[in-house]
């Protein structure tokens, strides 16, 4: 070849960018807002109530639109590589599409702030009449947020805060809550007493702390004294690497009873593992997200014993616009509350907890 | 005795030597942090083993590549685009197993191929073509798969299909649970490649290439044909790479394997085969997917901690590589 030389540097720049990408430091994972290191809590979250400014007069300074046409709702999605987010961009088509006065525009702005601020910027451009956003980080996004807000479009921000409280509403669920009802499940299923195998998810971000620190908190270590994680290992929400850190778990720990992973793709390359050495029926597994098609059709196939789901949020959205179009008031911050998913309560849509 | 010992020297400084000397450390490594026995059970290397086999597989066409003094950074776009169109092939398609395998394969090595025209004919350095490469095809994957990953679950209808025989099949073990199906794969791709480098005049070609292009061609060597078939194989294994990933997710996943290419590109350097070209074997780049397995799961049965495995990883691969280096 006559760019030998180049080709060398290549190389290097191959190997320096090993160390951070053969583990595995993506931005993708199933739930929620996993990336979102900067993920705050919006400090105006407990202020009773917030009047949109587009939404209190909803018809003021536009002409009031003839009956057939639609409300255009702009909705920008921080990636759609995470099959959760997928799930919530159906959830809201969904929910959308019962409503003939809704049109939902989709944007995805591909893991970049940059481009999700363009989209917001866009938005108020358009003079849409709502805006979703489901923000990649916090920092970058509150002052575009901000903007729209400002401009007079009702925002409601789901899944990851923006900092400060320039926007409508938020919606979102609690990670370490969710956490500390799989510890809660995990101690009673377990009679207080086995040993446990924690695969977490990235745990530089916010969603794997909080799975993990919840986890603890409902666990009780202290209570139960006869109950230890043994093993535990980060996974980075991956399925392969999930296995792969189960089967050293598996060579390792002769007694295994349960493993905790922070997904369910984690939680179902274990029980891949588990079955390989023909050990998986001895081993309770517990998975959180609960989509469809992924941890809710594992416990139906008896892959997973539980999952809890972490809600998307899509339809409660849409529900909020709906109000907030029609003028009603709507609190600043919505909680979703998360449901378990076992194989008794899969007919009745899963158990709410509360 | 002073024989021996120059002999042992010798062995020590010949390139095959330094390449176990890397080896041997890491089972060295093993056997001090054994984490209670584990690393002394056979299961251990059996499941290295299947880790590696993924990997290995991948490190197969990049051997060849990288012999020619080119690199192909779309190997992992090639492995996920296989993956997810094995899964829908087979899974939602009706196809047979030998059918999709077959189409899958001649995919990967048509998509291969492409690369290898933009870099034998057009001139276009591998680096940019396959990072290219890399990028689109990895946009092909989400495009197959819709952005879903591809599980026997049907999006449009919200049933679940039965899973094809064919997944547990390769993912199984077989002679009494002792060898995984997936490294028997790898092993004949290795054979594969070793007859390709060591038997075929294309073999020939390939390090005449990689040595020098211009010597090469005008010597007789058609270059611009020994690129292109040195990518097609290369978009080959890591379809085979592809459905073996596929097979043991259960699922074709349009994000899976990214990263893959620089672990690939790691055990080769790592098994001394030159980045520029002209030298190096697939016997090495064995010993290389074998030394990064064995860290890998040395880190994993002692679950170290995520920030130290980066750190040590990073070490040992420029250590192996400094051992590695011609003086």
């Amino acid at each position: 070849m006559k760019v030998p030389v180049s080709i060398r540097v290549w190389g290097v720049v191959a190997m320096t960018a090993l160390v951070s990408s053969c583990s595995g430091q993506k931005d993708k994972g199933e739930g929620g807002d996993k990336a979102a290191d900067q993920a705050a809590t919006p400090t105006g979250a407990e202020a009773p109530a917030a009047t949109a400014p587009g939404g209190s007069q909803p018809e003021a300074g536009k002409a009031p639109a003839s009956p057939a046409a639609p409300r255009v709702i702009g909705m920008s999605q921080c990636n759609l590589g995470e099959p959760w987010r997928v799930q919530m961009n159906e959830d809201i088509r969904k929910a959308a599409e019962s409503h003939a006065d809704l049109k939902v525009v989709f944007k995805d702005a591909q893991n970049d702030s940059l481009v999700q601020r363009s989209h917001l910027e866009e938005f108020v451009a358009q003079k849409v009449d709502l805006i979703l956003v489901s923000p990649k980080e916090a920092a970058p996004l509150t002052e575009p947020v901000a903007k729209a807000y400002r401009a007079g479009i009702p925002v409601i921000v789901l899944d990851r805060a923006v900092l400060q409280d320039e926007y409508t509403t938020f919606i979102g669920a609690d990670n370490v809550k969710i956490g500390r009802e799989a510890g809660k499940w995990v101690a009673q299923a377990l009679g207080g007493k086995g040993a446990i195998v924690e695969l977490k998810g990235l745990m530089t971000s916010a969603p794997g702390q909080d799975r993990h620190k919840g986890f603890l908190e409902g666990l009780e270590l202290d209570k139960h004294p006869d109950l230890k994680i043994v093993f535990d290992a980060d996974m980075q929400w991956l399925e392969p690497n999930a296995r792969r850190e189960m089967e050293s778990a598996l060579a390792r720990h002769r007694k295994i009873d349960l493993v905790y992973a922070h997904n369910d793709p984690g939680a179902h390359g274990a029980w891949l593992a588990a079955k390989q050495t023909s050990r998986e029926k001895a081993i309770k597994f517990v998975g959180i997200d609960a989509l469809p098609h992924e941890g809710v059709q594992y416990v139906k196939d008896s892959i997973l014993d539980v999952t809890f789901q972490y809600p998307t949020g899509g339809a409660e959205a849409i529900d909020a616009a709906r109000k907030i179009l029609a003028g009603e008031t709507v609190p600043k911050k919505i909680e979703l509350s998360t449901r378990l998913f076992t194989k008794d309560t899969l007919a009745q849509g899963g158990q709410a907890i509360q | 005795m002073s024989t021996a010992l120059n002999r042992a020297k010798r062995m020590i400084a010949s390139p095959v030597g330094r390449v176990l000397l890397a080896l041997a450390l890491m089972l060295v490594l093993g056997l001090v942090f054994n984490a209670d026995g584990t690393f002394l059970r056979w299961t251990t290397h059996r499941d290295i083993l299947r880790q590696v086999s993924v990997y290995g597989i991948l490190a197969c066409g990049m051997t060849i590549v990288i012999v020619t003094g080119g690199i192909d950074l779309s190997v992992s776009s090639v492995l996920a685009a296989a993956a997810v169109g094995f899964s829908l092939l087979t899974i939602h398609s009706g196809w047979n197993a030998a059918g999709a395998i077959a189409l899958v394969m001649a995919g990967g090595a048509a998509a291969g191929a492409m690369s290898g025209v933009l870099v034998g004919r057009l001139k276009v350095p591998s680096f940019i073509v396959t990072l290219a490469a890399m990028v689109f095809l990895r946009g092909f994957a989400k495009h197959l798969s819709g952005g879903q990953k591809v599980s026997t679950y049907v999006q449009e209808t919200g049933d679940v299909v039965p899973l094809p025989a064919i997944f547990e099949q390769i993912d199984a073990h077989i002679l009494a649970d002792i060898v995984p199906i997936v490294t028997l794969v790898f092993l004949a791709c290795i054979l594969a490649t070793a007859f390709v480098l060591r038997q075929l005049r294309l073999g020939r070609y390939l390090y005449a290439t990689g040595g020098n292009d211009e010597a090469a061609r005008l010597s007789g060597v058609p270059v611009p044909r020994v690129l292109i078939m040195a990518y097609a194989l290369s978009g080959l294994f890591a379809a085979i790479a592809g459905i073996c990933q596929a097979a043991q997710e259960r699922q074709g996943d349009p994000e899976t394997g990214t990263g893959y290419e620089l672990q690939a590109i790691a055990m080769v350097v790592i098994g001394g085969t030159d980045l520029a070209g002209g030298r190096g074997g697939i016997a090495l780049t064995l010993v290389g997917v074998l030394t990064i397995g064995y860290l890998q799961k040395i880190l994993s049965i002692n679950a170290v901690g995520e920030a130290s495995r980066l750190m040590l990883t990073g070490a040992i691969i420029v250590c192996a590589v400094l051992l590695q280096r011609r003086k």
